[in-house]
């Protein structure tokens, strides 16, 4: 710990903090505009320029590390000048004329700097040359005009996401962002995460959908959890008027520290499926809209006399849903029950074993060698990716077992392919390189999903070669509430053939053409659903349910840590919350419920 | 190794290729064998120095007889004459007068021209730099002997440290002290690397070390690496520089099976790897801390400092770099001793420092010469005077790390601490020397191009402010000057020192400043009465600003 004077307060900080972290301990305000909590310190805007008793110069509190007795001043005249002297430089440098812009008035970190100093012009004559607005990619805008070149895009981009997609073109004053090469974003090797827009200071990198709809003052913030899928990603959902504006990462929540991807931050604004306003019940072979109370008694009087139920969950429900569901239809109904995206929920992995040898989120940040089985993590759980792509510029390892093909194979430093998936793992310990690379690596995490964690071949063999090597193993369930599901046994072999009747509580997922084909002949169908699709077509009784951003609930991420989603929306008029559906249904048929999900997750 | 009778070298600098220095090579070696005569004769080129006005030049060894400027056809005259029948081709010989350079070297045992005081380039121009054997024979690798068989790491320091040599790339920070930090650093891998992106404009004194005399550079770092405890280390070529670069692999090739080069050098417990990096034309890649990033595969943009290279450097280990004039004085310093080092030079800084004269002078080149002689003594000794008479009126020291120094500064001597003193620098060495005929207007907005074009983007005041002061500057020179103008000059050059995050940015705004200090007259000139007074600035009334 060492003793630092900031402003003639005395605060005490540990060796190697930086002068910024320190004043922020110390309740010293010092404007920055390339700086950001989670980058590296970069030192490029110079905004936060301190006098340091004993320096030749200013010194960039972001970068500069404490020193014991060091003494600090922050408003000097000095201070305030080069303040003022990079501020007029950056106005002058490009098209900084606010009224334009959608983040000015509040959301812009250049303009609350410059009525911070006070100023209300600047000196320099601009002169600058204007550059086109890149619109090529579906949800972000590059408008260079607005940029003043912090690379704090260009740093996440690199530092968080692992992609280096964006970058600077040139030095000097030609410097310019680009992706890639110069090629436009859209036809970049974008992933569209937006990350960059998250920490873009300036209306430089815009996102398509929140453009103009409203500044930070004007909107309300929710902090609820992503249901893309298991990873369990914290977001805020900003809303106005009951309309969904902009989904940032919350930089706070452990799972993802603010990373999104195009999923969780872009898929929910494209939303445009016709919502179900109504319940309804078929009558004379046609959907008739209906009270809850008809549908009720429609669902009570049917399903009451069927034998053989299959039940169908989404895993995007949260737990308080899925425990009524397993409570009603597993053990009150003696239903057969799955999920609906009845992928690797169903892993065979014995829960006990794996816990034992299960890697957290941290473990997966830390990894030096990560090992991939049969899971595109670039295409799903996709933040996953990111923790292990933007390691890899540092020296970490990775090796890819799959028998087609995989996002990472281009990264990695072994490539394994094997139809045999059992036989494609046990040679990972015939290649030499990849031994070498287990050998000498201190914490391995082997990631695996898809058919990996359904074979129980496989999964022997995977706890064998992590045992082996002290690896951990890292399953990544299928469905926001994949993990869930998987520990409540409602992952089941369903037979459709012989079902007489099917609930599906779907809640807002989509659903597949051949989930659809294989319901096709049951007689008697319920379909708890927020939109209309052709499922709910061929529905006997359809409820109409929250969406994810209407409810909230619980849910279990990879790390096995229960996160708490709250509602962002009111849902319309006459719509209920797929909880409260599956209490009713179980009041009306007698079943008894509890609500005591807690107990029985752990 | 193989002996000859003699031994003739071909200069090969840039100039005397142009004027078919390879032609003449290639011929030379025709009519050797002619004569039959190749067991007896060796041929190389030599990358020579400062004789621009007698280029391109043959010598012949041993006995130091040198003809130029040599053409094609003189050349089987030549050959025949000196080489066959063992006279002098008096006719070809260069004229004495003219003689400088090595070439003043020998000639000053007559008495004709003061002496150059070599240290740095003792070999340059008299070995065949592609020759590992000529370079042992001229007393090569003996310093290394020296300090791996008799010397500890702890000596070595001590040593450097009692020369009092300081870093010759501009900064002249004293490198005995830098190594102590990087000797003292935590760590179990350590770097050294030699900075060698000369970019300075006007500087070429790392290329002619590198070009005449690899070897040094070479034996300098092996000994750096056993002081400092590195294993690894690199040479960043400027990219340019290709002549340097291959005769740089040559050696560092010819070292490894001469066993000097790789693992337990001349059986000590010793190891050294040398790798050549070669630049990619920035300007940047010269600091220090952008050369690490750019050999590490990033974008040369300087790193914040603290931490230093010195604990923290390439690949975040300890690293020790040291400019190529800086360690082509170590193996002459161990060979000869601190006190030896000592007895050039002033006594704060020691040792000689290698001068490239250019502008308007009778004879522009580089020369080596005792630290803290004065510019007076440099124009009219070495440079012959002022071209056509016309009075001098500034020198520019040389790119960013340089400054311009007026003629009421032409007495200091030039070394670190009296320019310090009088508040100007020394620079890389570039001694750009300019008479009354040019406008210090005009030479800032040049200067001002250069740093807006190199200034790597990274840092505000130096982006955008190098750009706004080249603006301005080209307001003034069109007759659009206004008295703020001289302001924001003042303003922006203060605020480049003051804020900038490396050297280049810090320096940048010198140029303002001292022509603002030392020229004000001038300057107001163009703005209160619309005329430049050396008549080369357009004053058109128009100002074709210069876009971002």
């Amino acid at each position: 710990m060492v003793n630092v004077t900031i402003d003639d307060k005395k605060v005490e900080v540990p060796a190697g903090t930086t002068v910024l972290n320190a004043a922020r301990k110390a309740g010293v305000e010092i404007p920055t505009l390339c700086d950001h909590p989670q980058l590296t310190p970069y030192g490029g805007c110079r905004l936060c320029l301190v006098e340091v008793e004993g320096a030749r110069t200013l010194q960039p509190s972001c970068t500069m590390p404490v020193s014991d007795n060091m003494v600090v001043h922050t408003d000097t005249p000095k201070t305030r000048e080069a303040r003022k002297f990079v501020l007029s430089m950056i106005f002058s440098e490009r098209n900084h004329f606010c009224p334009y812009c959608q983040v000015s008035g509040g959301d812009c970190e250049l303009q609350n700097a410059a009525y911070a100093e006070d100023m209300t012009h600047w000196p320099l004559q601009p002169n600058w040359q204007p550059y086109p607005v890149d619109a090529s990619h579906p949800f972000i805008i590059i408008e260079n005009n607005r940029c003043i070149l912090c690379r704090r895009c260009v740093r996440a981009c690199g530092e968080l996401v692992g992609n280096f997609t964006l970058g600077i073109e040139e030095r000097g004053s030609n410097s310019k962002l680009i992706a890639d090469l110069g090629t436009p974003l859209g036809e970049s090797s974008c992933i569209g995460c937006g990350t960059c827009v998250q920490v873009c200071p300036t209306g430089a990198m815009i996102d398509r959908w929140s453009a103009y709809q409203g500044r930070e003052t004007e909107v309300e913030t929710t902090k609820t959890t992503c249901v893309g899928c298991s990873v369990g990603c914290g977001l805020d959902v900003l809303t106005r008027d009951n309309r969904l504006v902009r989904i940032e990462g919350d930089w706070d929540v452990e799972a993802n520290k603010g990373l999104l991807c195009e999923v969780g931050r872009f898929d929910p604004m494209e939303e445009d499926r016709e919502r179900i306003l109504t319940p309804m019940v078929r009558k004379d072979g046609a959907l008739k809209a209906a009270t809850w109370d008809d549908a009720y008694e429609a669902i009570a009087s049917k399903l009451g006399e069927k034998k053989s139920i299959a039940g169908f969950i989404s895993t995007r429900l949260p737990i308080e849903s899925m425990y009524f569901f397993k409570q009603l239809f597993k053990d009150g109904l003696k239903a057969k029950t799955t999920t609906i995206v009845n992928g690797n929920s169903k892993s065979t992995m014995n829960l006990a074993a794996e816990a034992f040898l299960a890697a957290t989120y941290d473990d997966v940040k830390n990894a030096d060698c990560v090992v991939v089985v049969d899971e595109d993590i670039t295409k799903e759980h996709q933040v996953i990716s990111f923790f292990v792509k933007r390691n890899l510029p540092n020296g970490s390892k990775l090796i890819t077992v799959t028998n087609g093909e995989d996002g990472l194979d281009t990264f990695a430093h072994v490539t394994i392919k094997n139809d045999d998936l059992c036989e494609g793992i046990k040679s990972i310990e015939n290649q030499a390189k990849a031994v070498e690379i287990l050998k000498a690596s201190d914490s391995i995490v082997i990631i695996f999903g898809g058919h990996a964690a359904e074979c129980s071949d496989c999964s022997k063999v995977l706890i064998d070669l992590a045992k082996k090597y002290h690896a951990k193993l890292f399953n990544t369930y299928d469905g926001a509430n994949g993990k869930a599901a998987a520990i409540f046994g409602l992952v089941e072999k369903v037979d459709l053939k012989n079902a007489d009747a099917a609930y599906i509580a779907l809640g807002d997922e989509k659903v597949s053409q051949t989930f659809m084909k294989s319901l096709e002949n049951i007689p008697f169908m319920v379909v708890q659903s927020s939109f209309n699709s052709s499922l709910t077509a061929k529905a006997d009784v359809v409820l109409p349910a929250f969406t994810w951003l209407e409810q909230d609930g619980h849910y279990m991420n990879l790390d096995g840590k229960l996160t708490s989603a709250k509602a962002a929306l009111n849902a319309p008029e006459d719509v209920a919350g797929n909880t409260a559906i599956l209490k009713n249904i179980a009041d009306k048929l007698g079943v008894k419920v509890t609500e005591d999900w807690q107990a029985a997750i752990q | 190794m193989k002996y000859y009778r003699s031994m003739v070298l071909i200069s090969n600098d840039p100039q005397s290729m142009v004027q078919g220095a390879q032609e003449i090579f290639d011929c030379i070696k025709a009519e050797v064998k002619k004569h039959n005569l190749e067991d007896e004769i060796s041929i190389a080129m030599a990358s020579d120095i400062s004789r621009m006005d007698i280029s391109p030049v043959v010598i012949v060894y041993p006995e130091a007889v040198v003809y130029g400027p040599v053409k094609v056809e003189d050349v089987p005259f030549l050959v025949e004459e000196h080489l066959y029948k063992g006279r002098i081709a008096t006719r070809l010989q260069a004229p004495k007068k003219a003689l400088s350079g090595p070439i003043a070297w020998l000639s000053t045992r007559e008495g004709s021209l003061p002496a150059e005081q070599r240290i740095v380039l003792e070999r340059a121009g008299i070995i065949d730099p592609e020759s590992i054997d000529d370079y042992i024979i001229h007393e090569g690798y003996r310093a290394l002997g020296k300090v791996l068989s008799e010397m500890k790491p702890a000596d070595v320091i001590a040593t450097i440290k009692e020369s009092g040599l300081r870093g010759r790339g501009g900064a002249g920070f004293p490198t005995g002290t830098k190594w102590g930090f990087v000797a003292g650093a935590k760590g179990d891998k350590k770097y050294v690397v030699c900075n060698a992106d000369e970019s300075e404009p006007g500087t070429f004194k790392d290329r002619l070390i590198l070009e005449g005399d690899p070897h040094s550079i070479i034996e300098a770092l092996i000994i750096a690496s056993y002081a400092v405890g590195a294993d690894e280390g690199y040479i960043y070529v400027r990219g340019e520089y290709e002549l340097a670069q291959s005769r740089l692999k040559a050696a560092i090739q010819q070292a490894k099976e001469y066993g000097i080069l790789g693992k337990n050098i001349f059986g000590s417990n010793h190891s050294f790897e040398l790798h050549v990096h070669a630049g990619a034309g920035a300007y940047i890649c010269g600091e220090e801390t952008a050369l690490l990033e750019s050999i590490e595969g990033k974008r040369g943009e300087p790193r914040p400092r603290p931490p230093y290279p010195t604990t923290e450097g390439l690949w975040g280990k300890p690293t020790l770099i040291n400019n190529v004039e800086t360690l082509a004085n170590i193996p002459a310093i161990i060979r000869h001793g601190a006190k030896w080092f000592r007895s050039f030079g002033t006594p704060s800084s020691p040792g000689t420092k290698v001068y490239t004269i250019l502008g308007n002078v009778n004879k522009t080149g580089l020369v080596e010469v005792p630290m803290g002689i004065t510019l007076r003594e440099v124009i009219s000794i070495y440079a012959k005077g002022m071209k056509n008479g016309i009075s001098f009126k500034l020198a520019q020291t040389g790119g960013s790390s340089g400054s311009i120094i007026p003629a009421s500064l032409q007495d200091t001597p030039m070394d670190y601490d009296s320019y310090s003193k009088a508040g100007v620098s020394l620079g890389s060495g570039a001694l750009l020397i300019c008479n009354e005929e040019i406008c210090v207007v005009d030479l800032a907005k040049v200067l001002m191009k250069f740093f807006k074009f190199e200034s790597c983007g990274k840092c505000n005041p130096c982006r955008i402010g190098n750009i706004r002061a080249l603006q301005t500057l080209d307001r003034i020179s069109e007759g659009l000057g206004t008295e703020a103008d001289i302001e924001t000059l003042q303003m922006i050059s203060k605020n480049l020192y003051e804020m900038s995050n490396c050297g280049l940015g810090q320096t940048s705004g010198a140029p303002l400043r001292d022509i603002i200090n030392h020229f004000r007259a001038e300057v107001d000139a163009h703005i209160k009465l619309k005329v430049c007074p050396a008549g080369i600035c357009a004053m058109s009334g128009q100002s074709n600003l210069y876009n971002n």
